[in-house]
């Protein structure tokens, strides 16, 4: 690919339009610049000749055998001469006006030959370091030649500041072109954008997303099928997402016929043979599998429908905490850091409950059980870390571990008392919905043991009875 | 022994979950009575005295919450509603239609037996609690299970009597949703505070002379309710 092709598109069009200004300009600058400068130095060098020749008039009308070459100076004094510097040569003398500058040896001599050989001519040259043009004309009579030297530095100025203001133009063409570049792009490329914000929002999770349609026929197919495109997506996300949480849906009625009838089984285990009793422990546990996958299945599907809503309540973080954990089993210390205590955030009891019951029994099951549960606060955000004293997490499973029906290498047996891989993902569900994180660590104080850490955002806290001003 | 067996209703039209639950309450000692839509459910409960109802929301015909709402307009029997998820309206809608209490799905029987033993308890324990007290125009005479405002007796289900007289027990005294909860539901911490909320309002609607303005039991933002003495 070569550097050009590396760059954008809108670049690249931009820098097309740059050099098309810029050749073109450049094209008109030198065409102008040249054919301006024939002319004016045509006029210029006419204008001179005239004078010269008039002048040459006057200069044979005096001249006569008998001048002395002492009184050359008078008539050369006489001339018309404002600017143009004459110079004679009679009888083997030169004689300028005066001024010095035009002398014989200023006089080129190719011209000299020619004026000598009895003839005229017009030269531009060189003179003093500027531009000049010479004039020379045979004055036969009185064996005399006549030269002038108009400066055509004037013209020459003209002509500079003619280049500069070309050029000043050109510059400007070329930035304008490129300005235009840019616009002509951009609008060409406004469709491409949205697509790609559009597209970029469907990824994020927002299927509603749709383009405006357009007017031109050729953005509108594209904008159509776009959309038609995101809508079949949609379609098929939102029924892949509802197939989840029918089957569940479906799945919970047998089930809870099953467990109820479980119970009354285990009611009557002492009356049964031990073989009939331990398969009635065997169903009831895994019973009690099912129906946990079954409820984390539908919680989780409902994530995916969009149909989990946050019920929030005023919540002491601290307390919350310690009742949480009292729920469960586990003999972690619940360790509250100072300034913790008040802390109040709008949660969702039930799903923070079961946060905190799933890294618990993550703990439990995976990180030889939970050892410490540390709740710290900044004016921003609360943090619930939960300790355990298991191998830790590897560093390449840390994203991964909160992916659904992940389970790490630390998951990996697959006996009645690991889970089904759904707990981490409930959490960072949970969390998210909370709009906080959940990641994990190692354990701070360097002993083996992973660190889980919630971490929940917090706000102005609601009436504590979620009910308005009564 | 004049032992009376506690009688309860049972709707839900998933013969499966009717079937295994009622096997799994009549193990826990309760009498199950069934019926597998609303129309016939409304039949048995005026055919026979019932002390505890539980009610499927999720009925084909007269949906659960016209059941509960038929079934408390003559009686003040604790119903149980319930419901297939707990972060919907339906709690709060089988609530205000009557509902004392209401579990999730799937419910096992013993769980539901416990729901069952505290709704009963509670609405006997009032029976215990004697005083006469008076706040305004509303009296409550605990031992008689009788309100009255402005001498018109004031007819409340067990779950809002008990609720009043909670309140009542210190007057001026702010009790949380969690204390509320305990006290009247048996619930502990992770109780749903929307059941006191619900009650709450239902009581207000029966007391109060302005239910949007509440003199009696007034809310403390932030805090709870108190009764204002």
């Amino acid at each position: 690919m070569t550097p050009f092709r590396r760059l954008g598109l809108g670049a690249r069009i931009s820098v097309a339009f740059a050099l098309g200004g810029l050749v073109l300009s450049a094209f008109l600058a030198f065409a102008t610049l040249g054919l301006t400068r024939e002319v004016l130095l045509r006029q210029r060098e006419n204008a001179a000749r005239d004078l010269a020749l008039n002048n040459a008039q006057l200069v044979q009308s005096q001249l006569t055998e008998e001048t002395d070459p002492s009184e050359l100076i008078n008539i050369l004094g006489a001339l018309q001469t404002s600017s143009s510097r004459p110079l004679l040569q009679f009888q083997e003398v030169w004689q300028g006006d005066g001024s010095g500058g035009f002398t014989q040896e200023s006089v080129p001599a190719g011209l000299l030959a020619r004026v000598t050989s009895g003839g005229a001519g017009v030269l531009r040259t060189q003179l003093d370091d500027e531009l000049a043009i010479v004039f020379g004309v045979r004055l036969p009579e009185d064996n005399a030649a006549y030269f002038e030297a108009a400066s055509l530095e004037e013209t020459e100025s003209n002509l500079r500041t003619l280049q500069v203001i070309l050029f000043g133009a050109a510059v400007a063409t070329t930035v304008l072109a490129a300005l235009l570049g840019r616009w002509a792009t951009s609008r060409m490329l406004q469709p491409l954008s949205d697509v790609s914000d559009a597209a970029e929002a469907i990824a994020g999770g927002r299927l509603d997303t749709r383009l405006d349609q357009q007017v031109d026929p050729e953005l509108a197919s594209l904008t159509s099928s776009f959309n038609d495109m995101v809508g079949a997506l949609e379609l098929r996300i939102e029924r892949d997402a509802r197939f989840a949480s029918e089957v569940s849906h479906e799945l919970r009625s047998p089930l809870m016929t099953l467990a109820a009838s479980m119970e009354v089984l285990e009611n009557n285990r002492d009356h049964m043979p031990v073989r009939a009793a331990t398969a009635v422990d065997l169903m009831s546990t895994d019973i009690s599998r099912f129906q946990t996958l079954v409820q984390d299945l539908l919680e989780i599907s409902r994530f995916d429908a969009g149909s989990a809503a946050l019920q929030l309540e005023p919540l002491a973080v601290g307390e919350f905490v310690r009742q949480a954990t009292a729920m469960t089993d586990t003999t972690a210390i619940v360790e509250l850091r100072p300034g913790t205590e008040e802390t109040v955030i709008n949660a969702d009891k039930r799903r923070l409950a079961q946060v905190m019951s799933n890294l618990i029994e993550n703990a439990r099951k995976y990180g030889g059980g939970a050892t410490r549960i540390e709740v710290s606060a900044t004016n921003e955000v609360v943090r619930i870390a939960v300790d355990d004293a298991g191998p830790g997490v590897p560093l390449d499973e840390r994203a991964v571990i909160f992916d659904r029906f992940s389970r790490g290498s630390a998951g990996g047996r697959r006996g009645a008392d690991t889970g089904v891989g759904l707990g981490l993902a409930l959490v960072d569900e949970h969390v998210r919905l909370h709009e906080g994180q959940v990641w994990v660590t190692d354990r701070p104080d360097g002993k083996d043991g992973a660190r889980f850490i919630v971490e929940l955002p917090i706000e102005t806290p609601l009436d504590a009875t979620g009910e308005g001003a009564t | 022994m004049a032992f009376v067996e506690t009688r309860i209703l049972m709707v839900e039209d998933d013969d499966g979950i009717r079937t295994s639950v009622k096997l799994g309450l009549e193990d826990e000692g309760w009498e199950v009575v069934e019926a597998d839509n609303g129309e016939d459910a409304l039949g048995l409960f005026s055919q026979a005295p019932t002390d505890v109802v539980l009610i499927d929301i999720m009925l084909p015909g007269i949906d659960g919450f016209e059941v509960c709402r038929s079934v408390r307009r003559t009686s003040d029997v604790p119903i149980i509603m319930i419901t297939a998820r707990a972060d919907t309206h339906d709690v709060v809608a089988g609530l205000e239609a009557g509902a004392d209490d209401y579990l999730t799905k799937p419910i096992a029987p013993k769980e539901l037996s416990a729901r069952i033993r505290a709704l009963l308890r509670r609405a006997r324990t009032t029976d215990a609690t004697s005083s006469h007290l008076t706040f305004g125009d509303l009296e409550i005479i605990a031992d008689e299970g009788v309100v009255r405002k402005a001498g018109e007796e004031v007819h409340l289900t067990k779950t809002e009597f008990r609720l009043l007289v909670e309140l009542a027990a210190t007057p001026g005294r702010v009790y949380s949703r969690e204390v509320l909860l305990e006290r009247v539901w048996e619930y502990g911490y992770f109780g749903d505070g929307r059941l006191v909320d619900v009650h709450i309002r239902r009581l207000r609607t029966k007391i109060e002379s302005d239910a949007a303005n509440p003199q009696h039991v007034v809310t403390v933002r932030g805090l709870g309710y108190k009764l204002q003495t």
